[in-house]
Formats: C-alpha cells, sequence, structure tokens
C-alpha cells in the first residue's frame, strides 16, 4: 500500500493535547483564512505560521516530506503555469508572440503556490496531532450522528485489513500468472478485476458478520448511550479557540467590509 | 440487590440509528473504497495518480444506490486523498466524487440498472466529477493545472466506469448465485 | 509396511535455496538463513507453528517475495532474473484462502485463466483445463459460479486453477483448514495423485496427521531457522522438538510413545502399524 495508513504521530506536545474539538474548529477557520488573504506578504505569515505549528506539533520528518512532496510539485507547476495563463496585469516583463507574462501575474502565482501550502498544512498538522479515535469523537461531540461516527470509525478500523487483502489478492493472481499492467485496455480491465472481485466479495462478507456482531452487541438498544471517555475543554483551549477566531473575524471584517487590502 | 434496582436507568428510549445492516455495509464499502484508491494506483506527473478507486464509486452506486454512492465513494476517496499526500483536493475530492456517486446511483439504476442506464450514469457521473475538479482547480490552482489536468480525469472516468461496470456485474453473481442444479 | 503412495523423488534438483536471509519491511526477520534443495517427485511437508517462517519461504520460491540475502534457484535457473510470471510456468501456488483466487463466473472459466495468461494456443489452453478439471473431479461443478460453492469444492477449484498451468512443483498453503475429514479425504486423494504424475509436491501445515499420511520428507520450521529435515518417521520420533514447535504429533504416535517402555518402537506412522508391532511383539507371551 503506498502512503501511511494513519498519519497520526504518537508525542506530548501541546497541539497533541488540545481538545481535538478546537483543533478541527481552528482548521476551519484557518483554512477559510487563507482563502480570503491575497497579498504575499500576509499569505507569508500565515505558512510561517503552519511551519511553526508542524514544528510545536514534532510532525515526524517522514511523514512530513511525504505529505508534502506532492503539494511542493503543485506549488512549482503554479508558479509556473499561471503567469502564463493569465495576462491581465499592467507591468509586462516578457512577451513572445500570443504569451505575454505581467509581474502581476507572477506574483498571483507565487500567491496561489503559498495559499495551496497553507490549505495542505493545517489539515496534515490536525491529521499528525489528533488520533483518528480522538477525531471520530470531536465530530460527534460536534453534531455528527453517532451511528455515521460509528460507521466512520469501523472504516478507518478495517482500512489497513482491506490494504492487506488487496496485496494478497494481488500475490495470489500474480501467482497465476496475472501481470497487472500489462496488456490493452480490455486485458488490464479484465487483470483489475481478478484483483476487485475477490476483494470485494471478501469485503462484503464481512460487512455480514460486522453487521451481526453490532447487533449481538446491543447496537442501538438505547438512545441514551454513555461513553467511556469524554471531552472536556481546558483553558488553554478556550485560549487558542479564541485567538484563531479573532484573527480570522478581524481579517474578514477588514477585507470585506472595510476592503482592506489584506 | 433490591436497591439496585431501582438505581437503574429508566427503560431505554427508542434509538433512531440507521440499521446496523447498514452501518456496517458502509463502513466497510468506505473503507474498501479508500484501500482500492490507495494500492491501485499508476502514478502521474501531475494530479498524482490514476488510480482504480474510481471503479469502487461506480461499483458502490450500481449495485447499493445512490446513497451508498455518494457517502462511501466521497469518504473513502477523500480519505484516500489525505493518506495518500494530496490533502487539500480532499474537500474537493469529497465533492467531485461524492456528486459522481449520487448521479451515477440514480441514472444507473432506472430501469432495475439495465446496460444503457449503466452507461448513461457512467456519462453523466463521470462529467460530474471531471466538471467538479476542473472548476475547483480552475478557482484554486489556476487555468493552467485545470487544463493539464482534464485528460487525466477524463481517462480515469473511462477506465473507472469499465471496470465497475464489470465489477457490478460480476459480484451480483455473487450476492445472488444461480442454485446448484442450473 | 504400508506401501507409501507418492512417487520416488529422483536426484534432480527443482528448488535450491542457498543460505536465505528474509526481513519484512517492518524490520522482522522472518528467514535467518535457509539452506534447502528440494528434488524432483519429492512431496515435500514444511511443517511448524504460526509465524515460523513456512509461508514466507515458500512465496520466495515463485518470487512474490524476493530474498533480503541469498539465493533461489529454480530448475537451474536463479529465481531473481525471473519475474512472478515467468516463474508461475514452473511453480504453481495455491494461497490459503480460495476466495482469494476466485473471480469468474463459472468454475471452467476460473480453471482458464491461469493457462490463458500464460500465452497458451486455445488447444493447448483446453487440454489443460479439462485435465486440470478431470484431475480435480470438478466436471459436476464446470458451469457453476465459484462462490456458490462450499468451501471444499472452492478449495478444489482454485487448485484446478493452478494444475491448469501444468507446473512442475505446486505449493499448497494449509489447504485443508477450514475442511472436514470427508472433504480433507477427498482433497489429499487428489494431491497424492498430482504427486503419482510425477509433479513435487510442497506443502505447508501444521496437521501432522496429514504429514504422516502423505510427505515423503518433512522439514520443521521454527523461528525463521530449519530444526529437522528428515523423513516422516524420523520426524516423528522426536516429539519433544516438535511440541516446542507448537506441533502436535497425530496421537497414535502419542500412544507408541506411552508404551516406548514395552518394547515398541517410537517411529509408529499408522495405527494398523501399531497393531501390527504390538502383535510381533507380544504375540508369543500369548
Amino acid at each position: 500500500m503506498t502512503g501511511f495508513v494513519d498519519l497520526f504521530t504518537e508525542a506530548n506536545s501541546a497541539l497533541h493535547r488540545m481538545d481535538p474539538r478546537v483543533k478541527i474548529v481552528a482548521v476551519i477557520l484557518l483554512s477559510l483564512l487563507a482563502l480570503i488573504l491575497s497579498e504575499l506578504a500576509y499569505l507569508l505569515a500565515l505558512a510561517a505560521f503552519m511551519v511553526l505549528l508542524l514544528l510545536i506539533g514534532r510532525a515526524s520528518l517522514s511523514k512530513t516530506m511525504f505529505a508534502f512532496s506532492y503539494v511542493f510539485r503543485v506549488m512549482i507547476l503554479i508558479v509556473v503555469l499561471w503567469p502564463i495563463f493569465d495576462p491581465s496585469g499592467a507591468t509586462v516583463l516578457l512577451e513572445l508572440g500570443p504569451v505575454k507574462i505581467t509581474w502581476e501575474g507572477v506574483l498571483d502565482g507565487l500567491g496561489t503556490a503559498i495559499r495551496v501550502f497553507c490549505l495542505a498544512a493545517v489539515w496534515y498538522i490536525l491529521m499528525f496531532t489528533t488520533s483518528q479515535r480522538d477525531l471520530v469523537r470531536a465530530l460527534v461531540k460536534l453534531g455528527l450522528r453517532f451511528d455515521f461516527g460509528l460507521s466512520l470509525a469501523i472504516s478507518l478500523r478495517f482500512l489497513p485489513t482491506f490494504g492487506a487483502t488487496v496485496e494478497s489478492i494481488k500475490d495470489a493472481q500474480r501467482a497465476r500468472g496475472m501481470e497487472l499492467d500489462k496488456g490493452g485496455v480490455a486485458k488490464r480491465a479484465r487483470n483489475y478485476l481478478a484483483v476487485l472481485v475477490p476483494t470485494t466479495v471478501t469485503a462484503l462478507k464481512t460487512a455480514d458478520m460486522l453487521s451481526l456482531a453490532l447487533q449481538s452487541r446491543a447496537y442501538g438498544a438505547r438512545a441514551d448511550r454513555t461513553y467511556l471517555r469524554e471531552l472536556s475543554m481546558r483553558p488553554a483551549d478556550y485560549v487558542a479557540l479564541a485567538a484563531v477566531a479573532v484573527v480570522f473575524a478581524l481579517s474578514f471584517v477588514g477585507r470585506y467590509l472595510l476592503s482592506v487590502p489584506l | 440487590m433490591e436497591k439496585n434496582e431501582g438505581e437503574r436507568r429508566p427503560p431505554p428510549a427508542p434509538a433512531r440509528f440507521v440499521s446496523p445492516k447498514v452501518v456496517a455495509l458502509y463502513a466497510i464499502l468506505t473503507a474498501l473504497t479508500t484501500a482500492v484508491t490507495m494500492t491501485l494506483v499508476i502514478p502521474l506527473p501531475t494530479r498524482g495518480y490514476y488510480n482504480v478507486g474510481e471503479s469502487m464509486v461506480f461499483f458502490a452506486a450500481f449495485t447499493f444506490g445512490w446513497r451508498a454512492g455518494m457517502i462511501c465513494g466521497g469518504i473513502g476517496s477523500a480519505a484516500a486523498d489525505l493518506l495518500l499526500g494530496y490533502g487539500f483536493f480532499a474537500p474537493i475530492t469529497l465533492v467531485a466524487k461524492g456528486s459522481e456517486g449520487l448521479v451515477a446511483g440514480i441514472i444507473g439504476n432506472i430501469k432495475g440498472g439495465a446496460p444503457w442506464a449503466k452507461i448513461a450514469g457512467i456519462w453523466a457521473g463521470g462529467s460530474c466529477m471531471v466538471a467538479t475538479y476542473f472548476f475547483a482547480e480552475w478557482i484554486f490552482l489556476g487555468f493552467g493545472v485545470a487544463l493539464t489536468e482534464l485528460p487525466a480525469n477524463v481517462f480515469q472516468v473511462l477506465l473507472g466506469g469499465l471496470i465497475g461496470l464489470m465489477l457490478s456485474q460480476a459480484v451480483a453473481v455473487y450476492r445472488n448465485p444461480r442454485p446448484k442444479q442450473a | 509396511m504400508i506401501p507409501r503412495t507418492h512417487s520416488i523423488p529422483s536426484e534432480e534438483r527443482v528448488i535450491s535455496v542457498r543460505n536465505l536471509k528474509f526481513v519484512y519491511d517492518g524490520g522482522v526477520e522472518a528467514l535467518k538463513g535457509i539452506n534447502l534443495d528440494i528434488k524432483k517427485g519429492e512431496f515435500l511437508a514444511i511443517v511448524g507453528g504460526n509465524g515460523s517462517g513456512k509461508t514466507t519461504l515458500a512465496k520466495n520460491f515463485n518470487g512474490l517475495l524476493r530474498p533480503s540475502h541469498g539465493t533461489v534457484t529454480v530448475m537451474n535457473r536463479p529465481a531473481a532474473s525471473q519475474t512472478v510470471a515467468e516463474l508461475s510456468r514452473v511453480i504453481g501456488y495455491a494461497f490459503q484462502n480460495p476466495d482469494h483466487q476466485l473471480f469468474c463466473s463459472s468454475v471452467e472459466e476460473e480453471v482458464r485463466f491461469g493457462p490463458a495468461n500464460l500465452g497458451y494456443s486455445d488447444e493447448e489452453v483446453k487440454r489443460k483445463v479439462e485435465h486440470a478439471i478431470e484431475t480435480m473431479d470438478l466436471q459436476s461443478l464446470r458451469g457453476l459460479p465459484p462462490f456458490s460453492l462450499r468451501l471444499g469444492e472452492r478449495r478444489r477449484v482454485s487448485i484446478a486453477s493452478v494444475i491448469a498451468m501444468d507446473p512442475q512443483i505446486i505449493v499448497l498453503d494449509e489447504p485443508t483448514t477450514g475442511l472436514d475429514a470427508g472433504e480433507t479425504k477427498v482433497l489429499m486423494e487428489k494431491i497424492s495423485h498430482l504427486n503419482r504424475e510425477g509433479r513435487t509436491i510442497v506443502l505447508i501445515t501444521h496437521d501432522m496427521r496429514l504429514v504422516a499420511e502423505s510427505s515423503s520428507r518433512v522439514v520443521v520450521m521454527s523461528d525463521g531457522r530449519i530444526v529437522l529435515d528428515s523423513d516422516p518417521r524420523g520426524a516423528f520420533a522426536d516429539i519433544d522438538l516438535l511440541r516446542n514447535c507448537s506441533l502436535v504429533p497425530p496421537p497414535v504416535m502419542l500412544l507408541a510413545h506411552s508404551l516406548a517402555k514395552y518394547g515398541i518402537p517410537k517411529d509408529i506412522m499408522s495405527p494398523q502399524e501399531l497393531v501390527l508391532r504390538i502383535v510381533l511383539e507380544k504375540g508369543g507371551a500369548r
């Protein structure tokens, strides 16, 4: 399986200790903030803040490199392509036939690339510092229905299992002479089916058994279910939430009500 | 002992949860979509990868209806984006694949899921996905990036649709096998 | 003596493993230096507890796993230079869970998938499919979807789909798990038949009764190493070693060991043999 099944890294940082509900709200506000800002200086400041958060959250180097390797590629692509397709600026730097590169276009491209970095970083900081269990619990506390939350939690639990199942089935078919990425479109489609049909059938059998297991463990017996662990907000959580909310509110009011260039 | 009886909580209020069958099925389909998207990957230079995950969205939509297509396809694909390192695409993917599953599920099940309905479902659902990615990329990443991504997305829909269609056909045999005397 | 049912192994080596070490991505060293020669026509049983490295070793034979250190030679050619698809012409591998291999809408189609992948002519494919279906006794099921069959039947289909590729060596990973006594007997008869055809069988199992009944050679694995390599009779003589490897010898051998002080030899292989020995040893005292 490519990628990480779980991005969370165990550690004892301020971000790890933060209430997951605060983190989710903060991530949404910071994402919106990245979309509101358009001046390069402010975007750079936000990006610097993201880097600071990554450091505070003790993000593992290998997972950070993995998470951003593609983000960096897209950023380069944006910086290169944006000016070519946006010739609306006034300060012309270069004119080659129909292609016109302007200083404003270059700046916009840079700004967009940095915004993409901020948008990616903020979500990865959440994933790096919050366990899947806490994430689901916070979503339920924020109003997600319990049964949907349970479904999500089960799904995360089965992800590594099915990842291994797919790999095992791929091996089983390779042992029968199948070469996944060889042949024409029809042959390839059939090869993928040789992996996907057993995977799906195995998964659906699991679903049948799981449904019985849920019933035998009294799923849905009563609506007023209790929880083993409750979430509780600490003073630091309120401070963090207030800080993010104030910065977001100021930016929003400044940009849209007072028309300050931000 | 008698006292304990008295301290018991009041009789349970009826839980208005979805049935355990649905919880289990949706959980499994979502995990399956994520796992397949992450495992069967053909790397690409730009948006990263063709994946066969597309076929799972169509499969869920054709076999279990538009709700499964939308929820499992959308969430499963978005989760794979996050875990594969395409994190900021996740919200876009949620909309793109969710709408794809929704539309393919509605159109693909017309007349009990006739082959032409499924093909129409692939076309309509696939269009939703391609259009969502194109416009979202245009807005957030610029026209240039959006344009370079377009052919890859179209190809992915065609391949994923074909495999998803065949998969739903094959698994129908498993879910309703002919009797042994056949 | 009980007549043995397997073919007589020749001296020709079909698989040769030298100093094989294998480390999984997570850092677990599953194989810690394996040396093993498998001869043509042998019925080799690889036994050991869960996690002893049996399956890891077998997956190194056909290239599904590649050695971290050491070499694997298959039919006198280094396995490292061949793809899994190339190796699948000589080594058939039936996975433990048949549901990991079955995907077609009929048994016949399923059996055809392997040989068709190898690019044989239509005529050739047809002949091999017929032979496999016949060997595994699937004629009456050939038109049915594999998923509608029972576990024992599904396992026969998965083995047939491997036989159809006409491999010289057949690796069977725990083929009797989940089968009842009747199904196990039927399946083991088919496997012995394949061995009598001259094919080399590698049976991975922890069912010592199967080993006693069918194999010609036993390799006992523990913690990534081969701790014993002998004929079944020799393997069963060392009950303590088997116990240390989480293996339980068949009851008749435990009984023979308990009777050792009455002059019964420890290397009893079957109830018939035990009866024979008791009659021989004690017959005169009547």
